[in-house]
């Protein structure tokens, strides 16, 4: 299954033999009011929280008053997740996403935010290379799947995402019938799915 | 309806829905079982490309939340499913009352577009105060768990959204239009109650938006757009640019 070489786990990169609790759990002991477990869930979460709301927003400032505000949020509503619906990292990164778009919209609708088409390369002046080596992996692995889609449903899909754009105006900047780009978003994230699905099994 | 909505599975799970779409569409949600199973697999996959974006936040925000939750109560619990049978989740009722925010929010900014640019700050201040005091009641009404939905095309371009709940004998009129009427005209909301319009509000010059709560509003039989003379009329006198049907 993982033949391809962006699935391989060199040995040297192998993460340090699990002592991190999963973030579910956390979540629960968070749900019952434990600060330290909320501060744990913190160093799960919080770059690819404040990572996210960085890429959407670009501005560094407002991105790290926006991860407040989540990781706030996450603290207050912790009983209010459903396991039966998701992870309790895809909901912590469903309130990111879903903040970040708001503040983008609320910002468009006031300034011309640089509607550059694709990633927009972020600096991590923070980065430290020690704690970050499963991040990679995980990184390589989004990456990769990505590369498995065709180039319009990796447009749709990373405006969409990455950049907080609505569906129309994802049409209008790609000049793609509505019925079109609604379609690629939906097939796009299936195509997703399942290669996500195979890669983490490795 | 649903056969069209549910194409919105897509953008709904990336978010690239308006206010509007995304309340329709979770209404849908609430009637559909194996929709919700897809949209929760699809929100769960483009939550996974979380793991693309990192960077890594300055240490203080460490400090600043850590602080800030020490003095910010939780909310309890969902309740044990002892629940009347029907009622809308706790989870799915979450993305709805988010959805409320959002409109509340994004109305005050669609009207500041067309606000005279200068005063812009000052105008997105009032906007945003007004928007937090209407919030707490669209909410309410968006969140409870008899919700129904209807959705209209505007003549002129745009959309209005009603949304009704009897338990709470209130509802939310959400009006987008696609731009703000001629120069003197503006957008007027009138409910239609055995026959006979009453104003339920009418929109400023230049404004295209807006979220109103009308109490009252499952006893109407519809909900009627026209474009009046500013600042309003005290009974349609323009033919109608949308009916929506509420019985």
């Amino acid at each position: 299954m993982a033949e391809r070489g962006t699935n391989r786990r060199p040995d040297h990169l192998t993460p340090v033999p699990d002592p991190a609790p999963d973030v579910g759990a956390l979540l629960s002991a968070v749900a019952r009011g434990d600060e330290q477990a909320f501060g744990r869930l913190y160093d799960l979460v919080a770059t690819r929280v404040y990572g996210l709301i960085r890429r959407v927003l670009r501005d560094p400032a407002q991105a790290e008053e926006v991860t407040q505000e989540v990781m706030v949020e996450v603290w207050r509503s912790a009983a209010q997740f459903d396991s039966g619906r998701g992870s309790a990292t895809g909901w912590i990164f469903m309130i990111s996403h879903r903040r970040a778009v708001d503040r983008a919209r609320a910002a468009q609708a006031s300034t011309d935010r640089d509607a550059r088409v694709g990633a927009a390369s972020i600096d991590t002046p923070y980065d430290s290379v020690a704690d970050e080596v499963t991040g990679r992996l995980e990184r390589q692995q989004v990456r990769h799947c990505l590369d498995e889609l065709t180039e319009l449903q990796r447009e749709v899909v990373n405006l969409a995402y990455y950049q907080g754009y609505s569906y129309p105006q994802v049409s209008e900047v790609l000049g793609t019938p509505l019925g079109t780009v609604k379609t690629r978003m939906r097939d796009g994230l299936i195509r997703l799915r399942d290669c996500m699905s195979t890669g983490v099994a490795a | 309806m649903s056969a069209d909505i549910h194409t919105l599975v897509g953008p709904y799970a990336l978010d690239a829905v308006d206010d509007l779409e995304r309340a329709a569409f979770e209404r849908h949600l609430r009637e559909c079982e194996p929709c919700r199973l897809e949209v929760d697999e699809l929100r769960e996959t483009a939550a996974r490309l979380a793991d693309g974006a990192w960077s890594v936040p300055p240490p203080r925000l460490r400090e600043n939340v850590m602080a800030e939750i020490a003095n910010t109560r939780q909310i309890p619990g969902r309740p044990p499913e002892v629940a009347a049978p029907g009622r809308a989740t706790t989870s799915r009722r979450r993305w709805l009352v988010a959805a409320a925010a959002v409109v509340v929010a994004a109305t005050g900014a669609g009207t500041a577009v067309y606000a005279v640019q200068d005063q812009r700050v000052r105008h997105e201040q009032a906007l945003a105060e007004s928007a937090r005091a209407s919030e707490a009641r669209v909410r309410s009404v968006l969140a409870a768990p008899d919700l129904v939905v209807r959705e209209q095309p505007l003549k002129s371009g745009g959309r209005v959204t009603v949304a009704t709940s009897s338990l709470l004998d209130a509802g939310v009129i959400m009006l987008a239009a696609d731009g703000a009427p001629a120069t003197g005209r503006v957008y007027q909301l009138w409910t239609i109650r055995a026959g006979a319009p009453a104003s339920a509000g009418a929109l400023t010059a230049g404004q295209s938006a807006i979220v109103q709560i009308v109490d009252g509003l499952p006893d109407s039989s519809a909900v009627g757009v026209t474009v009046e003379p500013a600042p309003g009329s005290a009974a349609p006198t323009a033919p109608l640019d949308a009916l929506v049907q509420i019985t």
